[in-house]
């Protein structure tokens, strides 16, 4: 281990966040002034600048965590303590988290997510809406089954960091698609006499 | 104590010489290929959502009854075989193998049993006139304008997952039938399986909750 000064570490850490909040200005500015109107180039830099923010936000917060200024509001304190002083004790087997009465709490939440979706397809509500709300279930339902299921909620903490963001930031990635994507539909869209044809191939 | 578990934490993972992960090889390499994976059936929603929302009109041939209670089925089943798998790998890791081995068969039955009632779904629609470049003539009728899309995203898609079951099924027997040789690999294949039911949650909203026929197209075509 590298020893270093603290106070020139500090002073790294705040150049750090200073430059994670210049880019998150830079995102909010952006969305500010255009509004999108510029389509998927707005989207993308947004993006790109909101990545950023994250990138140089990480290592100063992780610091932060690491010289406890800051607390992981997620982690129950007592608990993890007590899985560390288990796993330093070399016994291995111990099952930290997860115990089969939560995994069976856990399935029976996923079922009900899923019971609730179907009940929003039979009753029949406005697409949008109904893929807002899809999205968000599914999302839970994800982040229900990666926690618990696959067990990262009880993995370290280095390798969530690694896993999740990724994940998240390269998904989000995907949507500078969708701009490109209306246009095209926008294009494509019949004339009115042709959408009063379609409605009355509908119906009869 | 938070101070050392927090130094632990972010200095001694990164500063050379340590296991930053504290997780096996293959643990990590599953978590590896799950990400890839995640980006490819990402990317496949994708190419889905893209095409649907950018053609005038989009066929939803799913009628409540048969299609959408039966792939609701499917979930559960799904659903069920993660959690058998859970148990799985719980008994796995106090060094019940007999017992683990049997919950790794319950999952494989379940497995199988999504893969059956999918084929038998693929059935229906191939049996309408579905294909992977062509939708139906009677559907092209009543949704003017359809995208023959339709067809290469629906059998891409749920053809892709299920490719992915059925690789999962291989894989837990192989899992099973070498259970008394292994360490972590049934804790390895489950995570494996519980991606696969993840990525259903995704699927099946999309493919088809979205695509309710609410209208009864479908019925007046084939009337029973």
């Amino acid at each position: 281990m590298v020893e270093s000064k603290p106070k020139e570490i500090k002073m790294l850490n705040m150049v750090l966040l200073g430059l994670s909040a210049l880019s998150l200005l830079a995102a909010v500015l952006t969305v500010a002034s255009d509004r999108f109107k510029a389509g998927t180039d707005d989207v993308f830099l947004v993006l790109v600048c909101l990545s950023l923010a994250l990138l140089f936000a990480v290592p100063s917060l992780l610091w932060a965590h690491a010289n406890g200024m800051l607390k992981n509001p997620f982690a129950d304190e007592a608990e993890d303590d007590a899985a560390q002083l288990e796993a330093a004790h070399g016994a291995g087997h111990g099952e930290h988290g997860g115990s089969n009465r939560e995994n069976v709490i856990v399935w029976g939440g996923l079922l009900a997510l899923t019971a609730i979706e179907v009940f929003l397809a039979y009753i029949q509500i406005n697409v949008t809406l109904m893929l807002i709300i899809l999205m968000g279930a599914s999302i839970i339902k994800a982040a229900l089954i990666v926690a618990y299921f696959m067990h990262l909620k009880f993995e370290r903490l280095s390798l969530i960091l690694t896993v999740v963001p990724t994940m998240v930031v390269l998904l989000c990635l995907f949507a500078i698609l969708f701009p490109d994507s209306f246009r095209l539909h926008k294009m494509r869209s019949p004339e009115p006499v042709q959408q009063v044809e379609h409605q009355g191939g509908a119906a009869h | 104590m938070a101070e050392a578990r927090a130094e632990s934490l972010a200095v001694n993972d990164w500063g050379g010489g340590a296991h930053p992960y504290r997780v096996g090889h293959r643990k990590l390499g599953m978590w590896l290929f799950i990400m890839s994976d995640t980006l490819t059936f990402g990317a496949l929603l994708v190419a889905y959502s893209y095409a649907r929302a950018a053609s005038v009109a989009w066929p939803t041939p799913f009628p409540f009854f048969p299609s959408i209670v039966f792939s609701t089925t499917m979930t559960l089943v799904l659903l069920s075989s993660s959690l058998t798998m859970v148990f799985a790998v719980a008994a796995s890791k106090k060094g019940k193998r007999g017992t683990a081995r049997k919950w790794i068969l319950a999952t494989m039955v379940l497995g199988l049993t999504f893969v059956v009632l999918h084929a038998i779904e693929w059935g229906h629609l191939i049996g309408e006139g579905l294909t992977p470049f062509e939708i139906p003539a009677e559907w092209a009728e009543h949704w003017q304008g359809a995208s023959p899309l339709f067809g290469s995203t629906f059998f891409g898609i749920t053809g892709l997952h299920m490719f992915h079951v059925l690789t999962g099924v291989i894989y837990l027997g192989v899992v099973a039938a070498r259970i008394k040789k292994l360490n972590d690999d049934v804790e390895v294949a489950g995570l494996y399986w519980h991606f696969v039911d993840l990525v259903w949650m995704f699927v099946f909203p999309l493919i088809y909750l979205l695509s309710v026929d609410y209208a009864g197209v479908i019925k007046q075509i084939t009337p029973e």
